[in-house]
């Protein structure tokens, strides 16, 4: 009788273990189905990440200057254990939001300029509204040749000149050599290109495009190859590129401020610009593998980003595109 | 004994039917892709020129080609296409014509036996790859013998010698088709006159072999015209008006592709654009092979 009473009374604490457990964490993370990969001990605000149990493919599309940071953080997703497969194309700010928000093929888009409202109104067009996350800056990068030992600084409205009308460097500085300019840009589809002519040609791109020796290209190795190649070769991309050719890329000075941190930081260097990533409330909750690797990215992206060669946001950037994702994910878990 | 069996007889007849109606649809599959991509084509070109900033006088003669800013001539483009073309087969045919002429009338067979396999080899590799051979080879070579300050880094001559060598294996065997397929007894005749070998190949035999020869070039010159990934890597990536080889200038194709990499978005005129360069395109090569086709007939001749 004895044995029986402690077998019943043992199975009784046995049985309610899980639920004491259960009650002295209330937040617990299911641990099956499509948010399996939510834990506990997130970054900033945000649930933790298990990429091991996020699964599904993920379609990302948009800038090359944000591709380098988007690949690097997809890199870190799998390695920590995401299986499924993460297609970032390299294809323009431009291009990317068109796959957004008019074909609607991919869960994210990636740029470097903030969302147009028109795009905002075609992507409302088929059911997305486009939720903004801020995950870095880019300090353009003006670069020449290792070669050109003359260029160092360039004021605005020399930069102006420079990707315009001026056909010789001796144009832009008469002490500079009569040779001609060669100019390498981005495409006209990319954010680079967008922000390029609405900080220096004041959203007019046809000075631009009319200049000779004018090669465009939206692959910025193209351009790096190019500008390697003449020490009359100008041209201008995100600082990752830059970053990663600093052995026979010079970059310049813009109105004699260097592309430093603290430069780049306090919004002195005047072509620094914010870089995004733009999703969609409804794909995220469809697909939590979206959440969990924006998620991801919001919450590891200032461990990388000095790495791939661009700046951190501000912190209350970054907060704001963490809020963002729990007020997108409310209710959810 | 099983052929005079009525009913085995029947059955072969019905399988030979069957095998006829899919060959048939498998023809008939072929054309269909052809008058689609015709129908593609047209459509949206149409939609180009129906654009109220596009006229047709302005495209076909304007000297700017930037779409972005409403500038739509599309000689710069063209320029650039004749110009690789043509070094390509100034490169091209001389070579691949002694190479045709050497495999048919002089190589021994145990040199043929390693000619031909070669020449296989260089007509099997993809064209990117020749893209990045034009790239990191053949500008550098360029720049060091004329000079980094003449040659840009990015242009024609490179792109078009290239293709020229792309091209090369399809003129050595096609001319060599041609020149084996003169008969012997021409030979033999010259030889009877007392000609020499060279005589023979140069006075007799090249003559001879002239309209498939030139059916072969104008098919090489199609090829180069069409030639996308060398000219997309080597030659440049913003249209030029130029006649300087060295310097850089964007191609038909190279235009197209860097559009369609994402460039630029859809259903907008610098994206329909491409569809009317791509019918452009295909009216250029389908004229070239026309007449290759043309010459090859009226030029035949018969030695029976």
């Amino acid at each position: 009788m004895k044995k029986v009473i402690v077998a019943i009374l043992v199975s009784v604490v046995l049985m309610s273990l899980p639920v004491f457990a259960a009650g002295s964490k209330e937040s617990a993370a299911q641990k099956s189905g499509p948010m399996a990969w939510i834990e506990d001990g997130g970054v900033a605000g945000l649930p933790g990440v298990n990429p091991l149990k996020a699964s599904g493919n993920i379609i990302t599309a948009g800038s090359s200057t944000v591709y380098p940071l988007s690949e690097r953080m997809a890199e870190r997703f799998k390695q920590e254990g995401y299986s499924g497969v993460i297609t970032i194309d390299s294809i323009g700010s431009g291009a990317g939001f068109e796959r957004f928000t008019v074909a609607g093929e991919t869960d994210i888009a990636n740029a470097s300029r903030a969302i147009k409202a028109k795009e905002v109104e075609a992507a409302k067009q088929i059911g997305r509204n486009p939720i903004e996350f801020r995950v870095g800056t880019d300090a353009l990068a003006v670069v020449v040749s290792k070669e050109n030992t003359f260029a160092k600084n360039m004021t605005k409205s020399e930069l102006a000149k420079l990707f315009s009308t001026a056909s010789t460097w001796s144009e832009i500085n008469p002490a500079w050599p009569n040779q001609p300019i060669q100019r390498f840009i981005p495409g006209t589809d990319s954010g680079t290109f967008d922000y390029f002519s609405e900080e220096v040609f004041k959203n007019n791109p046809e000075p631009m495009l009319s200049a000779k020796n004018l090669q465009l290209s939206e692959d910025d190795n193209i351009l790096v190859q190019g500008i390697k190649g003449s020490p009359y070769a100008v041209g201008f991309f995100g600082y990752a590129y830059y970053a990663e050719n600093k052995d026979s890329l010079s970059i310049l000075s813009i109105d004699g401020v260097e592309a430093t941190n603290a430069n780049v930081d306090n919004g002195t260097y005047p072509l620094a610009r914010p870089l995004f990533i733009y999703s969609d409330e409804q794909i995220m909750r469809t697909k939590p593998q979206v959440a969990a690797f924006i998620n991801f990215y919001l919450s590891y992206v200032n461990e990388e980003i000095v790495k791939v060669g661009y700046f951190p946001a501000n912190d209350e950037e970054l907060v704001k595109g963490r809020q963002a994702w729990l007020k997108a994910m409310n209710g959810t878990y | 004994m099983a052929i005079d069996n009525p009913h085995f007889r029947k059955k072969s007849r019905f399988h030979e039917h069957i095998i006829e109606t899919v060959m048939f649809l498998f023809a008939l599959f072929s054309m269909l892709i052809t008058v689609g991509i015709v129908v593609i084509l047209v459509r949206e070109s149409y939609l180009f020129f129906s654009d109220p900033q596009v006229d047709l006088i302005g495209f076909l003669t304007g000297k700017n080609w930037q779409p972005m800013i409403h500038q739509f001539g599309f000689l710069p483009l063209l320029n650039a296409t004749f110009t690789t073309s043509i070094i390509a087969m100034l490169l091209g045919i001389p070579i691949g014509l002694f190479v045709a002429i050497y495999l048919a009338e002089y190589a021994s067979d145990r040199m043929r036996g390693i000619l031909k396999p070669v020449l296989e080899v260089l007509a099997g590799i993809p064209t990117i790859v020749y893209g990045y051979f034009a790239l990191t080879f053949m500008t550098p070579l360029l720049r060091s013998l004329f000079g980094q300050d003449v040659v840009e880094i990015y242009n024609t001559a490179s792109a078009g010698l290239v293709i020229g060598i792309l091209v090369l294996p399809m003129i050595a065997t096609m001319a060599e088709d041609a020149i084996s397929s003169v008969p012997k007894e021409l030979r033999l005749a010259a030889y009877a006159l007392g000609g020499t070998k060279i005589e023979t190949t140069f006075k007799v035999v090249i003559p001879a072999a002239l309209s498939g020869l030139s059916a072969t070039f104008l098919l090489a010159l199609s090829r180069a015209i069409g030639e996308t990934m060398v000219v997309a890597l080597a030659a440049g990536a913003g249209p030029k008006l130029t006649a300087n080889p060295f310097k850089a200038a964007e191609t038909i194709t190279g235009y197209i592709v860097r559009i369609s990499g994402g460039d630029v978005s859809y259903n907008s005129v610098d994206y329909n654009s491409i569809f009317a360069l791509g019918l452009v395109l295909s009216i250029i090569t389908f004229t070239l092979n026309l007449v290759s086709r043309k010459i090859s007939t009226i030029f035949h001749q018969e030695y029976e």
